[in-house]
C-alpha cells in the first residue's frame, strides 16, 4: 500500500535521485521557490523606498523626508485626534491574529480534522478581508490629505514640526495654513506603490484562501488523504505577514 | 493525486512526505511573541526618541519577528537544513545590496 511505499521510499538516499532531497513534496518546495523570488521583488522595491528616502534627508522643506508619525496619525470614527502609529499598529494585529489561524488550519490538517480546518480557515479569510479593509480606509485618508502618486502635499515646514510637537497622543491635531508645502514626490509614491503591492499579495492570499476553503467543504482533501494544499497556502499567507513586518518597520516606525 | 498503486512504481510529482501534528503550543507561543515585539515596538515609539539607535532597535525587533514567523508558523525550524539553507541563504545577499545603496543614496542626497 501507500504507506509502506512511502516508507520504502524514504530509506533511499537522499541525493540518488528519483526522490526529492528537501523531503517535501513538489508544490511545496516550488511554493518556497516562488516565495524567494517575491522576496527580492519585495526587497528590490524596500531598497528603492530606503535609497530615495536617505537622498532625500537634507534639510530643505522640499527635500526633507516627512516623519510619518505626523501624517499616519487618524483613527476611524475619530476625527481630527492625534493617534499616532494605533491604526497601523491594530492592522498589525489583525494580520498576526489570521497568521495564527491559518497555522491552526494547517495543524488541524495534520489531523485529517476537515471540520477544524473549515473553521480557522473561515477566520484566516474574515482576517485578510478585515486588513484589506483597514488599509482602503488608510488610503482613502491618505489620498483625501492631499497625497498622490505624482505629488506629495507632505513637506512639512518648521511651523508644521512646531504644531506637531506642540501635540500630545490624543490631542485634537488638524493641519494649519503653512504647516506644509510640497515635499518629496518619492515619499507618497512609494508608499501606495510598496503597500498597493503588499495589499494586493493579500488580496490574492484571499483569493486562494476562498478557494482553498471551497476545496475543504466540498471534501476534496478528504478523498486526496492529506491537506497539504493548507499548507501551500499557509505558506504564501505568512509569507503575506513577514513582508508586513517590514512594511511596518520601515514606513511606519522608523 | 494519488499514491501509485503498484509495488516499486514511484511517482516523484505526486509524492507527499507525511506530516505529524506537533500540537498548538508551540504557535501559540510564538503568537504572543509576535504580539508581545508589536506592543514593545508601539511603547518604544513613544517613550524613545527618534534616533539611529531606536532605529536598529526596530530593525532588530523586525528581524526577530521574521525569525518566529518563517521559523514556527512556515514550519522552516522542522524541515531539512537543506532546504532552509536554500531559503535564507540568498537573501544575506539583499543586506549587501541595501547597505550599498543606502549609502549611494546618502552621497546622492548630499550633492543635491
Amino acid at each position: 500500500m501507500a504507506t509502506e511505499q512511502t516508507a520504502a521510499f524514504e530509506k533511499q538516499p537522499m541525493w540518488a535521485g528519483g526522490r526529492s532531497p528537501f523531503n517535501v513534496s513538489y508544490g511545496k518546495l516550488m511554493m518556497w521557490i516562488f516565495l524567494l523570488s517575491d522576496a527580492f521583488t519585495f526587497s528590490s522595491l524596500l531598497v528603492q523606498y530606503g535609497a530615495q528616502r536617505f537622498s532625500n534627508a537634507e534639510s530643505a522643506v522640499t527635500t526633507k523626508w516627512p516623519d510619518p508619525a505626523s501624517i499616519f496619525n487618524h483613527f476611524p470614527f475619530m476625527h481630527g485626534v492625534h493617534l499616532p502609529l494605533l491604526f497601523v499598529s491594530v492592522m498589525t494585529f489583525i494580520l498576526i491574529l489570521s497568521s495564527v489561524t491559518m497555522v491552526l488550519a494547517v495543524e488541524a490538517g495534520h489531523r485529517n480534522s476537515k471540520k477544524e480546518v473549515q473553521t480557522y480557515m473561515l477566520w484566516t479569510i474574515l482576517g485578510g478581508v478585515a486588513f484589506l479593509s483597514c488599509q482602503a480606509w488608510e488610503w482613502a485618508t491618505f489620498i483625501h490629505e492631499g497625497a498622490r502618486l505624482d505629488s506629495n502635499l507632505f513637506g512639512i515646514t518648521e511651523q508644521g514640526y512646531k504644531h506637531l510637537e506642540s501635540v500630545g497622543f490624543g490631542d485634537h491635531f488638524e493641519w494649519e495654513a503653512g504647516d506644509r508645502t510640497f515635499g518629496p514626490v518619492p515619499f507618497a509614491a512609494l508608499f501606495f506603490i510598496v503597500t498597493g503591492f503588499h495589499g494586493f499579495h493579500v488580496f490574492s492570499g484571499v483569493v486562494i484562501n476562498v478557494v482553498v476553503y471551497i476545496m475543504t467543504f466540498r471534501g476534496v482533501f478528504e478523498r486526496r488523504g492529506h491537506y497539504e494544499m493548507i499548507e501551500k497556502a499557509g505558506l504564501y499567507w505568512h509569507f503575506v505577514d513577514l513582508v508586513w513586518v517590514f512594511v511596518f518597520t520601515f514606513f511606519y516606525l522608523i | 493525486m494519488d499514491f501509485p498503486t503498484k509495488p516499486g512504481e514511484y511517482d516523484p510529482i505526486n509524492y507527499v512526505p507525511h506530516t505529524d501534528s506537533h500540537g498548538t503550543k508551540e504557535l501559540w507561543k510564538t503568537f504572543w511573541i509576535l504580539l508581545g515585539i508589536t506592543v514593545f515596538d508601539f511603547v518604544i515609539y513613544f517613550v524613545m526618541p527618534a534616533s539611529g539607535l531606536r532605529n536598529v532597535i526596530f530593525i532588530l525587533f523586525g528581524l526577530v519577528k521574521a525569525y518566529y514567523i518563517v521559523g514556527a508558523f512556515m514550519h522552516l525550524k522542522h524541515e531539512r537544513i537543506n532546504l532552509a539553507l536554500m531559503i535564507i541563504v540568498p537573501t544575506i545577499f539583499i543586506v549587501g545590496l541595501i547597505m550599498g545603496l543606502l549609502y549611494e543614496g546618502n552621497a546622492i542626497g548630499l550633492m543635491k
